[in-house]
């Protein structure tokens, strides 16, 4: 397909003025480091209050566990940084494609040969490079941990992959929501309500089942195959948002040293021990918000190509 | 279709050129191609038809006014041809490529700047340019010295580096204008250009107008200050109510609204027979009494002719001893063209 096109031409393709337009204009002067600066210095300050926090609590013994300190900084920096994500994901992308209405240079933009599929993207990804710099800004300080020990880089990848993921997703809401409401502020607060509803609700709704859930298993009287059930619901569960993702796997990495699959024995009434083989949260959470974010993607440029009837 | 292509800015295109050209537009041969056209094009919004059945045509490198009241239909009509609407029915071609099986091609070939500045204002002028440029995938190395001499051509080289929130509102209209061009589209459809501008960014925009259609592209213009349009207009299509009114070169419309000469005459009396008097000139085709003013009597004569057929009437006046206190021509300026042919019908 790109076999008879110049180098120059190749190269035209794979840019993105869009993408190169917004990070120039988020760079620029002093603005985005020392919003970075006073980021690290914020979360510096956070882990400094949670080790001493930690190492207040002592153990009957008088001595403080290293992996248990290492283990409560690593989550409070991943609690702040998804925090961070939820904000900042929707915030940098519900106005990017109102954003230009509002402006009035939507219809300029829409009469260059420049792709729908170019806007859209170009704009995702310029406001996900912002979250990842903080997210890798962070590293250093989450790497702090490994001092303490009690986390592995398994963690450390395994924390950053749901992030990132849950950037993603956030992202493609906020665009998807920009592209279809006429105003920005209508775009913000319906991406919100949605972010609202992933990080906070969902979670709530997670936690309730997982009660009943974790109450019902080795009960006296439910068959083992409904109990096997009953545990990949409330996995599917846990995987439709971050915060559960991110605590299952943990649990499951902590308790079953595997980031992939893992086995649960269930007892059922008859007295049958049945292994419930599996996956690990994390994975089905990625694989399913990738394929949502890719198909709001898709639906906005569906969108922005679209001419006015 | 054309080869895609950076834009040829000729040397002559300065800043320091502009600002000593004369305002005259080029010259359009009566058999011109047509590079835009319309036909039966008709938009309806629910129960309200914004354009009906409008059939525009403009010849290729003309300076075509597009007239008419707000509400009139222009802003749709402009909309539909640079692509950004699809009509309820019938077709407009721009370039030979109809607006809505090949939009691509269509954004190939227009510059279009609607009656807003949609600027960035968190850019560089410079970068304003570029990033246009990037959008109409001009190759990274030929955007520089494209972009250089843009901005000589609307006389902002010396504006290269601030921050585009920076520049004066005739400065940003005078960048817009420039963004319309770093394609070399054949067409800049230009919506309401001199709107908002005060009278030296007018005659500014007015003159690289020219300057651009000298250098051989189609200017299609919507106004509604006929001053602006009657200056650099080589064409004009008057819209009303959502149609066409009238449309052609400008003589052409002069001539078909006014094909005779007029006068008024101003009389202390004796009116009937000075209507007879100059009724029996050769040259005059009508005299009609017109109400008294201020006691004094008038009478609208329509003649064919140069001045002698005036100078006749007075000769003739004068040997009746008829008091004429003065003889006036009647102006045919494009605001009575409008008037005549309008009806102040908005939709």
């Amino acid at each position: 397909m790109t076999a008879g096109l110049s180098r120059a031409e190749r190269r035209l393709r794979r840019q993105n003025p869009v993408a190169v337009k917004e990070l120039r204009g988020r760079m620029r002067g002093a603005r985005a480091f020392i919003v970075l600066t006073v980021y690290l210095f914020l979360m510096s300050g956070f882990m400094l209050l949670l080790y001493m926090l930690s190492t207040a609590s002592q153990d009957i013994y008088g001595f403080t566990s290293g992996g248990q300190v290492g283990r409560t900084l690593f989550a409070g920096i991943v609690a702040v940084e998804l925090f961070l994500v939820t904000f900042i994901a929707p915030a940098f992308t519900a106005g990017a494609i109102s954003g230009e209405r509002e402006r009035q240079t939507y219809d300029l933009l829409r009469t260059t040969l420049l792709p729908a599929r170019k806007l859209v993207v170009g704009k995702l990804v310029s406001a996900l490079a912002y979250v990842f710099l903080l997210l890798l800004a962070a590293i250093p300080l989450q790497s702090i941990a490994f001092l303490f020990g009690g986390v592995t880089e398994a963690e450390l990848i395994l924390a950053f992959v749901i992030l990132g993921v849950t950037a993603i997703v956030l992202g493609a809401v906020g665009v998807f929501f920009s592209a279809r409401l006429p105003r920005t502020l209508a775009a913000n607060v319906t991406t919100y309500a949605v972010t609202l509803g992933i990080t906070i609700v969902l979670p709530l709704v997670v936690f309730i089942v997982f009660a009943i859930v974790n109450s019902t298993i080795g009960l006296r009287g439910i068959p083992a195959d409904v109990q096997a059930a009953l545990l990949y619901g409330l996995l599917i569960l846990v995987a439709t948002n971050p915060l559960a993702t991110a605590f299952a796997t943990q649990y499951w990495l902590l308790n079953k040293q595997s980031a992939f699959l893992f086995t649960e024995t269930v007892t059922g009434s008859d007295g049958v021990i049945m292994q419930v083989t599996l996956i690990s949260p994390w994975v089905l959470f990625t694989v399913f918000y990738l394929i949502v974010a890719a198909v709001l993607v898709f639906q906005t440029v569906r969108r922005v190509r679209k001419i006015e009837g | 279709m054309t080869e895609q292509s950076a834009p040829n800015i000729p040397d002559g295109g300065s800043a320091e050129a502009i600002s000593h050209t004369p305002i005259v537009p080029p010259v359009v041969p009566a058999d011109a191609e047509m590079i835009v056209e319309t036909r039966g094009l008709t938009k309806r919004y629910g129960k309200l038809t914004a354009i009906n059945n409008l059939s525009l045509q403009v010849p290729k490198g003309a300076i075509y006014g597009f007239v008419g009241p707000n509400g009139a239909g222009k802003t749709s009509t402009m909309r539909i041809l640079t692509t950004l609407m699809l009509p309820s029915s019938g077709q407009a071609y721009v370039a030979g490529y109809e607006v809505t099986k090949d939009p691509r091609a269509v954004r190939k070939v227009i510059g279009y700047m609607p009656d807003f500045f949609g600027v960035y204002d968190d850019m560089k002028v410079w970068e304003y340019l570029d990033f246009f440029a990037a959008c109409y995938d001009i190759p990274e190395k030929q955007r520089p010295e494209m972009i250089s001499d843009l901005l000589e051509l609307v006389d902002l080289g010396h504006r290269r580096d601030d921050m585009v929130d920076k520049l004066s509102r005739g400065m940003k209209q005078r960048l817009c204008l420039a963004r319309t061009l770093v394609h070399d589209p054949q067409v800049l459809i230009l919506d309401e250009p001199a709107s908002g501008l005060d009278p030296r960014a007018r005659v500014e925009i007015r003159e690289l107008m020219v300057e651009l259609a000298n250098m051989g592209k189609t200017i299609f213009f919507s106004s509604h200050i006929l001053a602006d349009v009657a200056e650099i207009c080589t064409h004009i299509g008057i819209i009303e109510g959502g149609q066409i009114v009238m449309q052609g070169s400008m003589d052409e419309i002069k001539r078909r609204l006014m094909p005779h000469r007029e006068v008024i005459v101003t009389l202390l009396d004796k009116a009937d027979e000075a209507k007879s008097v100059l009724g029996g000139v050769a040259g005059v085709v009508e005299v009609t009494m017109l109400p008294d003013e201020a006691g004094r009597k008038r009478v609208r004569v329509s003649f064919e002719g140069d001045d002698t057929v005036m100078s006749n009437m007075v000769q003739a006046l004068a040997s009746r001893g008829i008091p004429m206190m003065n003889l006036t021509e009647q102006s045919h300026d494009l605001e009575t063209v409008f008037m005549k042919v309008t009806k102040g019908i908005v939709t």
